[in-house]
């Protein structure tokens, strides 16, 4: 007796959890009193944008079996680059930033699809080598953008809710999705998630998707991190493992598992979005931090629940063993 | 697994300070026919891991960068060297033991070292001794918990350790309502002592790694994480208790958060909710360093004593010569890399 769920975890997690966040967000005048704004939608987008490349980036290698934890780091390097290099022309800075961003996935994505280590270790260590170079770039002290002509431009508001960064951020996630559902590069990359030897096998170029997916991972991580040092007009040498761990949660709650294999992009929109949500919940109710980050706890923990194995073969034993007892009563 | 190292050089035995028992594939090389191989039998090189290769390269670079650098040789300058590896180090010993049990890292080192130093803290009035246990007792609970959802439901570690981070310290905020916690009366200022000129913390720092290095070559638990670490399921099917084993593990590990942030208590005299600070990522980056492979089943205490060592010796001569932290952040991360590419290399030669 298999019982199956009526949707795949990967589009279940991430409606459930979107849908409960978005209730919530539409209860908060309830709790502050004010009714909702389009103001607060834009900074909900905002908030988006802050994250959502990230969430993208560290996702797409998540789907494939692998965690890039410099994501990080790159997206520090990027807001500096972009930065130091973008005070007069804020294209230029972001172009850079990018391209850095770029080589170092292609580099990484290099060193762990040809020698075949696992990708934490090595992040580790590149995220380590990244924040040193941020903070030697600037003195390890925060770098003021002066161009206020491209802070400006940046946070114009489109149709009063959209920014040119989570514009940016939608269409990034757009694009993943059209990529991963129209092309066979999506099935390609859940598969080496899957089992990395069947793909091989069933002729997926492992070795090169990887390569590519920690380039586009690096790419996107730089990105948001420039437009992100441009909104705020400033770039931080050091933003600490934050926007990692929230965009690891946004990955999560989006249905990607850590064991790889299983995601898809606009999974990971509804991930980063609910994070988003969260955080302009936190903003609205001024209510003390330490309830988001139970809250965080409790979802990841159902999260841990939901995808750990020995739990489920745990459960599965029970209920034989019940199943077993409940036959053996019903004999005379 | 056998002790496997095939000593070839005297320079190779002596930079090797680690014993045996890594389950290296260095036991079967094929007999080099070439030209160079010729040529490398005759240096006494033939069969010597890269990853050997790599650290007597890095570490003649530190002794040989030191020696032209005034003050680096110096008794002070080592006392300087060992005060700054102490803290980390305590809790990388414990992570390291972890790691060769096959549950890779932990994030939520930081946050559990900030709860015990607060515990520490808030409970002095009962007595040093009584606060030390409390913290302990503390430390090993709130870990050796992450372990048995672990080791019993063979959760994933770095999501189960970020949603434990997010608990430990929302329970902290909560309790100490966000404000930095002072002690009632100060009871611990002998851990601050400094025997012969060092920092009691190194005496615990050596002391455990040794402790730790017996345990892990010498006890049935210590054997049984290894062999979970290499193979999990093996290890099931040869009657391993995995779920008891793990749990060990990271008893272990909690007791040097728990050790640290004991320490760290002691020297800032108060603890708020940003004390555990980079703890988490500097004690992995020791462990890396020190040639632990991150998939378990390979690795030491010795070894990590190393590599935290060798990174202070490096942060440490970087500074002298007057670069920033920036610099010396970024040597320390591609000193990891490094290592975690010789290591990988070195083990998986001949397999692919």
């Amino acid at each position: 007796m298999i019982r199956r769920p009526a949707l795949p975890p990967e589009t279940l997690i991430p409606a459930v959890v979107l849908a409960v966040v978005l209730i919530a967000f539409l209860c908060t005048p309830l709790i502050s009193g004010k009714a909702l704004t389009t103001f607060d939608v834009y900074n909900t987008f905002q908030g988006l944008a802050q994250l959502g490349l990230l969430t993208l980036g560290l996702g797409v290698t998540m789907i494939a079996g692998e965690f890039d934890l410099s994501v990080v780091g790159t997206y520090a390097l990027g807001g500096m680059i972009a930065v130091r290099t973008g005070q007069s022309s804020a294209i230029l800075g972001v172009v850079l930033a990018v391209a850095a961003g770029a080589t170092i996935g292609a580099v990484q994505g290099g060193l762990i699809a040809r020698l075949r280590i696992p990708s934490l270790p090595v992040t580790l260590a590149t995220y380590i080598a990244l924040l040193g170079l941020t903070s030697a770039m600037s003195g390890g002290l925060s770098v003021t953008y002066t161009n206020t002509g491209a802070t400006l431009w940046i946070d114009r508001h489109f149709a009063s809710i959209f920014s040119t960064p989570s514009l940016v951020t939608l269409a990034g996630f757009v694009i993943a999705a059209a990529i991963f559902g129209g092309t066979r590069l999506g099935r390609g990359v859940r598969a080496i998630g899957g089992d990395r030897r069947a793909s091989r096998v069933a002729g997926v170029r492992v070795e090169r998707t990887l390569v590519g997916l920690f380039t586009v991972s690096g790419t996107l991580a730089a990105l948001g991190g420039a437009l992100y040092s441009y909104s705020y007009a400033a770039a931080n040498p050091n933003p600490g493992l934050q926007p990692l761990i929230l965009a690891a949660v946004g990955c999560l709650v989006g249905g990607v598992s850590l064991a790889g294999g299983r995601g898809v992009p606009i999974g990971l929109l509804a991930g980063a979005l609910s994070v988003a949500l969260l955080g302009q919940i936190d903003a609205i109710t001024a209510i003390p931090d330490y309830y988001t980050e139970l809250l965080y706890a409790a979802l990841l923990g159902v999260i841990v629940a939901v995808d750990a194995p020995g739990l489920r073969r745990g459960i599965d034993r029970l209920r034989a063993r019940t199943a077993t007892t409940r036959i053996q009563d019903r004999r005379p | 697994m056998t002790a496997a190292n095939n000593d070839h050089s005297p320079v190779m035995a002596a930079a090797r300070d680690y014993p045996g028992g890594q389950a290296s594939a260095d036991t079967v090389r094929p007999t080099p026919t070439s030209a160079a191989g010729a040529a490398g039998r005759f240096l006494l090189w033939r069969g010597t891991d890269p990853l050997d290769i790599g650290i007597v390269i890095v570490v003649l670079a530190v002794i040989v960068t030191g020696a032209l650098t005034t003050r680096f040789f110096s008794v002070a300058n080592a006392r300087a060297i060992l005060a700054s590896t102490s803290w980390v180090g305590i809790t990388a010993i414990g992570a390291t033991v972890v790691m060769i049990a096959g549950s890779a890292v932990s994030l939520a080192v930081s946050q559990t070292a900030t709860v015990v130093a607060m515990i520490f803290l808030a409970t002095q009035q009962f007595g040093l001794a009584a606060a030390i246990v409390l913290a302990l007792l503390s430390g090993v609970a709130i870990t050796a918990l992450q372990g048995a959802v672990i080791g019993f439901w063979t959760a994933n570690p770095i999501v189960l350790t970020i949603a434990a981070g997010f608990a430990i310290g929302g329970v902290a905020t909560w309790i100490s309502g966000g404000t930095t916690v002072y002690p009632q009366v100060v009871r611990f200022n002998g851990l601050n002592d400094t025997p012969l000129g060092l920092p009691l913390a190194v005496y615990i720092l050596l002391a455990l790694t040794a402790a730790a290095q017996w345990f892990l070559r010498r006890t049935t638990a210590g054997r049984h994480m290894y062999l979970i670490g290499e193979n999990p399921r093996a290890a099931r099917a040869a009657g391993v208790p995995v779920g008891r084993v793990t749990v060990i593990a990271w008893a272990i590990f909690g007791a040097c958060i728990a050790l640290t942030g004991v320490f760290l208590a002691a020297f800032n005299t108060s603890a708020n909710a940003g004390l555990g600070g980079t703890l988490s990522l500097d004690a992995i980056a020791a462990v890396l360093a020190g040639g632990t492979a991150i998939g378990g089943g390979k690795g030491s205490a010795l070894r990590t004593l190393g590599g935290a060592l060798l990174i202070s010796a490096i942060s440490d001569l970087l500074l002298l010569r007057g670069f920033s932290t920036g610099i010396q952040l970024l040597v320390k991360g591609l000193l990891v890399g490094f290592v975690v590419i010789a290591v990988h290399v070195s083990s998986t030669r001949g397999r692919r």
